[in-house]
């Protein structure tokens, strides 16, 4: 395995968890899936569809986000958005992040 | 735009591997994701797009790993409607069936009320008990030997991948009839041996009670007879889990045919078949001719010839339709 490879493979590993972040920053406008999916990937989170339309129902589950069907269009589509206790989480997430990027910050400094 | 008979297609094959109650959201959702993906992809060519787009949303089997929440489960959402079924099939006919004739019995030899309602009572119990055990334990066997590893990665998946839309599963009655033939069996060997339900006049003027079946077998041949016997119930409810023969399944099956039908040959050409007094009292003065023996040998073997052929049959078209 050469180093890219190995590199890409630990990026990713990285990335996991901020995707959750930047969908909920992101729903604070209500977005629908594929969207959203566009929205995270001109921002460059990069995700695919198949992790992100079942995540955004795990965490719409766990009460983070809100969905309505909008009927409006000829094509019915769900429409997600954080919810209140979503914000919260958002929040703790945000000092928590801010934590992590001062740590490593401090440790690659050192070396 | 409605959904295409493609995306319908793959949309089917991973909603009903999630839980029933979330099947229509998700269906719903992934619809919309697809056919807008498909659009922003490809206008000048969609069905190129579309088999683009469900390629990379991968393997439905994943896909649907990731909408459950992937909670261990004894029968998954995909055996869980036939598992239903069968359990509501086999407690609406044998246990009252198995009931009524305990009870019955129990009526017909004087008993008082108390104890018939003992009986069945007891009888409900007991059958019921038992007939959800092994449903669930052959059901939860199936969902175990179809494990995971089936679940490839995006990469190799491909919309060719997609199996053809499920065909009624034609066998199921035929199945469900021969394995309740088969238990009906297993049970009439057992209760005859120990309810003894044959009245014969006894030598003092009073009323013996015999077994039907020569009492020696329960020291030898009748075992392997019964475990033929229960092999293919088991088999045959593993059939319906499976919705069609296999060559490994009719392998199996054959095996346990053999099991039953070569002690019963056997038992039957040396004329062990029966309780010696309950032929006397049934004959009076006639014998049982041996070719009545060779006759219930002969039929024996060609009911067990002649299913374990149509297995294999059914089995090979299935290979030969994949």
């Amino acid at each position: 395995m050469s180093s890219e490879d190995l590199i890409l493979g630990q990026a990713q590993e990285l990335r996991r968890g901020t995707v959750v972040l930047a969908c909920l920053a992101l729903l604070e406008e209500p977005q629908y899936g594929y969207a959203l999916l566009e929205t995270l990937n001109g921002a460059g989170v990069a995700v695919d569809g198949n992790t992100l339309y079942p995540l955004l129902r795990r965490l719409e589950k766990q009460g983070l986000l809100t969905s309505e069907w909008n009927t409006d269009d000829p094509r019915p589509r769900k429409f997600y958005r954080v919810s209140t206790e979503g914000a919260r989480v958002r929040a703790g997430l945000v000092r928590e992040w801010q934590d992590i990027v001062a740590s490593i910050a401090r440790v690659t400094k050192e070396n | 735009m409605g959904a295409t008979a493609l995306t319908e297609r793959y949309v089917q094959e991973v909603v009903r591997r999630i839980p029933a109650d979330q099947r229509g959201e998700v269906a719903a959702e992934l619809r919309a994701v697809i056919a807008d993906t498909v659009e922003a992809r490809g206008p000048d060519d969609p069905e190129a797009a579309e088999r683009a787009v469900l390629a990379e949303m991968g393997d439905p089997v994943r896909l649907a790993a990731d909408y459950s929440d992937r909670q261990p489960v004894l029968i998954g959402p995909d055996l869980y409607p036939a598992y239903v079924r069968l359990l509501a099939a086999l407690l609406c006919t044998l246990l009252p069936v198995a009931t009524v004739a305990l009870a019955g019995l129990d009526v017909l030899d004087g008993e008082d009320i108390g104890s018939v309602i003992g009986t069945a009572v007891g009888t409900a119990v007991t059958v019921a008990a038992q007939l959800i055990a092994w449903v669930t334990v052959v059901f939860a066997l199936v969902e175990r030997s179809r494990g995971g590893g089936r679940i490839r990665r995006a990469a190799e998946w491909t919309p060719d991948d997609l199996p053809e839309p499920p065909r009624p599963d034609r066998g199921a009655t035929a199945s469900y009839l021969w394995a309740g033939w088969n238990a009906l069996l297993i049970g009439l060997i057992v209760w005859q041996h120990t309810a003894r339900p044959y009245r014969a006049a006894g030598a003092d003027g009073g009323i013996d009670r015999l077994e039907v079946l020569h009492p020696g077998l329960w020291s030898g041949w009748i075992w392997p007879m019964l475990a033929g016997l229960a092999g293919v119930v088991v088999l045959e409810l593993v059939r319906v889990a499976a919705r069609g023969w296999t060559l490994r399944t009719v392998g199996w099956y054959a095996a346990a045919e053999a099991l039953f039908t070569l002690p019963f040959i056997w038992v039957a050409h040396r004329q062990m078949l029966f309780n010696p007094d309950f032929l006397t009292d049934f004959n009076g003065g006639w014998t049982t001719p041996d070719a009545f023996y060779t006759l219930l040998a002969a039929g024996a073997f060609a009911v067990s010839a002649t299913a374990v052929a149509n297995r294999f049959r059914a089995a090979r078209a299935r290979q030969a339709g994949r």
